[in-house]
Parts: C-alpha cells; sequence; structure tokens
C-alpha cells in the first residue's frame, strides 16, 4: 500500500496525465508548510524507581478499631480517634495491605498506643489519600544526637536532651503526627512536634504521656538525659528542624 | 527568570523522577552537562513567548495529565493491579509522568499546582481501576480535541497533536483489558473544559491537605 501510494504521488507530482492535459493530482505536488517543531520536548516514559526509604502514611477519616487480623470479627487491638489530642488529623503509617474473604482491602498500621510498637488492620476505606515521605529521622539515645535525612542525605543534625533513666524516651519506630506552634509555654519552646511514641511510665499523662519533639528553656541543661521523655532541642534548632521536617516523617528512636 | 520549584508541584516525586532522568539522558546525550543547563535556563523563557490562551490551554492539559499520572502512580504502588491491568498501569503511568515533567519544562513558573488526589481505593481493585482509567482516558482525549482549535501556537498545536493520539492509544488498551470495543465511533465528540472539570470534580478524587499543624499549646510528657 505504501509503494501504490507513493507511486500516485510521483505521478502527481508530474503534474499532467498522457494526454497532456493538467492531472487531477496537482495538488498533491504542492509545496506545503514545514511542520512545527513541537514546543513540549516529551523524555522517555521511565519505569518508577521509589528506591528505599519512601514511607506511606494516610490520615483517619473517622474514628475505627485496629483489630488484630485484616477480618471485621476480628480482635479489637485499639480504638483510635479521628484526631490527635491537639485537634489534627491523625496520620497512621502504612505497613502493609491484604484483602479479606469478602474482598475488602485491610491496611495493616502501626498504632499510637502503649505497648510502642503495637500493629493492628484497619479497614481501607476508614484512612484517606496516600501520602509519601522521603525523609526520617533518627534519634540516638545513646550519642544524645537527632538526625534527619532526606532521600538518605543527612540535611539537619543536633545534639539533642532525651528521657531521665526513670522516664525513658521510648526505643521504636513512630511518625511525627502534627506541629505545634503559636502556644504560649516558655518550656516547649517556639515549636513542638507531636510524635506516636508514647511513655510507658506516665501513662497518667493528661494528653496521654506522647512523646514530643521541642524547644526548651533550659538550653544549658543540652545535650543530656533531661526529659519527661520528650527529645529537646535549642530553640535556634528546633526553629531550623521545623522547616525541614515534614509531618508525616517516621522516627526511629534506637 | 526564575527555575521552577518541583517540589511545590510534585508531591510524591514520580515525576521528579522522570524529570531527572531526562536531564540525564540529555547529558548522555550532548555529553556537556552546560549544555542541559542552558536548555534548562532557556524554558522559562519559551514560556515567557506563550500567548495567555496557550499558556491557559497548557495549564488546562497539565492538570489532567496529573491526574492521569497520580492514578497510574498510586495504582502501581499499590502493587494490587496484576497481570495485564498491572502492565497497562505502568506503561501508562511511566507516560503520563513523562507528559507531566514535559508541560512543568515548559511552564516553569507559570504552571498550575498539583492538586492532591484521593482515589478513595480505586487503584486497588482491578475492576474499579479499569473503569476509571477508560474514563480518565476518554476524558483527556476529548478534553484535548476540544482545546486543539483553541491553541494559537502552532508549536503547541503540534504538541497537543502529539500528545492527543498518545491518549486515545491509551484510551484504546484500557477499553480493551476492559471488555469495551477500543473504537466503535466513526466520529469522536470533544467535552467543554466545564465538562470535564465537572466530571473530574464529580469523582471526588480532588482532596483537600490533612490538617497537621494547631496553634495551641502541647501536652507532650515534656
Amino acid at each position: 500500500m505504501l509503494l501504490a501510494g507513493g507511486g500516485a504521488l510521483a505521478l502527481g507530482a508530474r503534474g499532467a496525465d498522457h494526454r497532456g492535459e493538467p492531472s487531477r493530482r496537482d495538488g498533491v505536488s504542492a509545496e506545503l508548510p514545514q511542520a512545527a517543531t513541537p514546543a513540549l520536548r516529551i523524555g522517555t516514559p521511565r519505569p518508577l524507581r521509589d528506591g528505599p526509604g519512601l514511607s506511606r502514611w494516610a490520615p483517619l477519616r473517622h474514628g475505627v478499631a485496629a483489630r488484630a487480623r485484616p477480618a471485621a470479627g476480628a480482635r479489637v487491638v485499639a480504638r483510635l480517634r479521628r484526631l490527635t489530642p491537639e485537634g489534627t488529623s491523625h496520620p497512621l503509617p502504612i505497613l502493609g495491605r491484604a484483602v479479606d474473604a469478602r474482598g475488602r482491602a485491610w491496611l495493616r498500621v502501626s498504632l499510637p498506643v502503649l505497648p510502642n510498637g503495637t500493629r493492628g488492620w484497619i479497614p481501607r476505606r476508614s484512612v484517606g489519600a496516600y501520602e509519601l515521605e522521603r525523609s526520617r529521622v533518627v534519634v540516638d539515645l545513646d550519642a544524645l544526637t537527632l538526625t534527619l535525612r532526606r532521600r538518605g542525605r543527612v540535611v539537619f543534625t543536633s545534639r539533642v536532651g532525651v528521657g531521665q533513666d526513670r522516664w525513658p524516651t521510648p526505643r521504636g519506630r513512630f511518625i511525627v503526627r502534627n506541629r505545634l506552634h503559636g502556644y504560649d509555654s516558655s518550656m516547649y519552646g517556639p515549636v513542638a512536634f507531636g510524635t506516636s511514641a508514647r511513655s510507658p511510665r506516665l501513662t497518667d499523662w493528661p494528653a496521654g504521656g506522647f512523646v514530643g519533639i521541642h524547644g526548651t528553656d533550659r538550653p544549658d541543661l543540652l545535650p543530656g538525659r533531661v526529659s519527661h521523655g520528650c527529645i529537646r532541642l535549642r530553640n535556634r534548632d528546633i526553629r531550623r528542624l521545623a522547616r525541614l521536617m515534614p509531618v508525616g516523617t517516621p522516627v526511629i528512636v534506637r | 527568570m526564575s527555575r521552577i520549584n518541583i517540589d511545590q508541584f510534585d508531591v510524591d516525586g514520580a515525576v521528579a523522577e522522570a524529570r531527572g532522568q531526562l536531564s540525564r539522558a540529555e547529558l548522555l546525550t550532548a555529553g556537556l552537562g552546560a549544555i542541559a543547563g542552558a536548555l534548562a535556563l532557556a524554558q522559562p523563557a519559551a514560556a515567557a513567548r506563550l500567548s495567555a490562551t496557550d499558556r491557559a490551554v497548557l495549564n488546562y492539559a497539565l492538570s489532567l495529565e496529573y491526574l492521569q499520572a497520580a492514578f497510574y502512580t498510586e495504582a502501581e504502588r499499590s502493587k494490587a493491579i496484576t497481570g495485564k491491568a498491572g502492565k497497562a498501569a505502568r506503561t501508562v503511568g511511566a507516560v503520563e509522568r513523562a507528559h507531566v515533567a514535559a508541560f512543568l519544562d515548559l511552564l516553569g513558573t507559570d504552571a498550575v499546582k498539583r492538586p492532591r488526589f484521593d482515589f478513595k481505593g480505586v487503584t486497588e481493585d482491578r475492576d474499579a481501576f479499569l473503569k476509571t482509567a477508560v474514563a480518565f482516558e476518554d476524558l483527556a482525549v476529548a478534553a484535548y480535541k476540544d482545546q486543539a482549535i483553541r491553541i494559537e501556537s502552532p508549536a503547541v498545536v503540534s504538541a497537543a497533536l502529539g500528545i492527543h493520539t498518545v491518549e486515545a492509544r491509551h484510551a484504546a488498551w484500557m477499553r480493551y483489558l476492559n471488555g469495551i470495543k477500543p473504537a466503535n465511533a466513526a466520529f469522536d465528540e470533544p467535552d467543554s473544559k466545564r465538562k470535564v472539570l465537572a466530571l473530574v470534580e464529580d469523582t471526588g478524587f480532588i482532596a483537600s491537605a490533612p490538617r497537621t499543624t494547631a496553634a495551641r499549646k502541647p501536652g507532650f510528657s515534656g
């Protein structure tokens, strides 16, 4: 077909038939303007390569019971509220996914309950949009340091204060749940992050004994084992961290 | 002249990946870092030459590309869509991300911000995924067709037509996978911007950001 078409074009280009009369194909031979170069330069499609260090979380849409297995009748591990005690969305780290016998999707999540490290299953429909995070913060209780990495690169590091021996900062994997500011309390410094870590000793604390990452009015005590379990930074450091660390960042305390 | 901040537009980083790989490919092809730098700096100038109408059309198209790229990328990340549908999601997702990256390069700081999407589990269920994919691809084809006649620059028309036919192939592929005849009409109707945006809004996939900050005193253990 292409060859035939090419032949037809070639005949048309001669501009006359065998009797010397103008051909109807004259229009084919007419000069046409060059096509415009596309304004967009589309790159070669590449496969998705997330690489290591990508974590997912999602905010709760409504209160829900977390269960021991991905099934509606499984034992309830914890009951979760839609909002945190601070009134912000309740983010849950997503660890896995399963489908039950009825075809309903479930998500395995890390729970903000004692004992720290408790995990459970919640219906997929109980959370909103997946959020992705490429940062993670590591708190080293021995070195008394906090290090924030993004895409594997260190973007922030600071010496910190951590829990005293009688109120230790819990070890484990947690998540930054919210960021608080604009309050009048020099004890917490200018900015405070809430985490999903909970003090195993201060269980009667009004808001539940959640561990925060915040500033301080006693910078002279840092670094050291000085707090009730929270992670304290100098105020200039917490201000800088606040510009770098998004809510949803995984927190590893070791 | 200001360079675009990709993080502002690409909250999940997938487009940055596509964009970065394009730059590396350019570097490999050209063998000169300076050329890649010069090209990057030249993009905002190209955006400045666009007419207001063309910028509006391109931003509208970019909005639809954001939607499609986010949809297929989330489906791929969920690992719940397997088989032929999973392969289609991976392939089409890579193309849509390449489209987004190209639009961002051309529009520079004039690019609209990427909305936040909540696909409500549709990206994790094969049947729901395919039905939605067909709807999105048909919508994109109809939207490009509607806008093509409004574009003023021949270079932008050329680019739009190049993408329009790709979207039509995607539509045919998704229709085939969903058991719908890929091409049974002799003529395709355009869809107006108003109609397209209303349909997208009706899906409920455009989400607001979760509230993550508060101006209140902490109650942490201290």
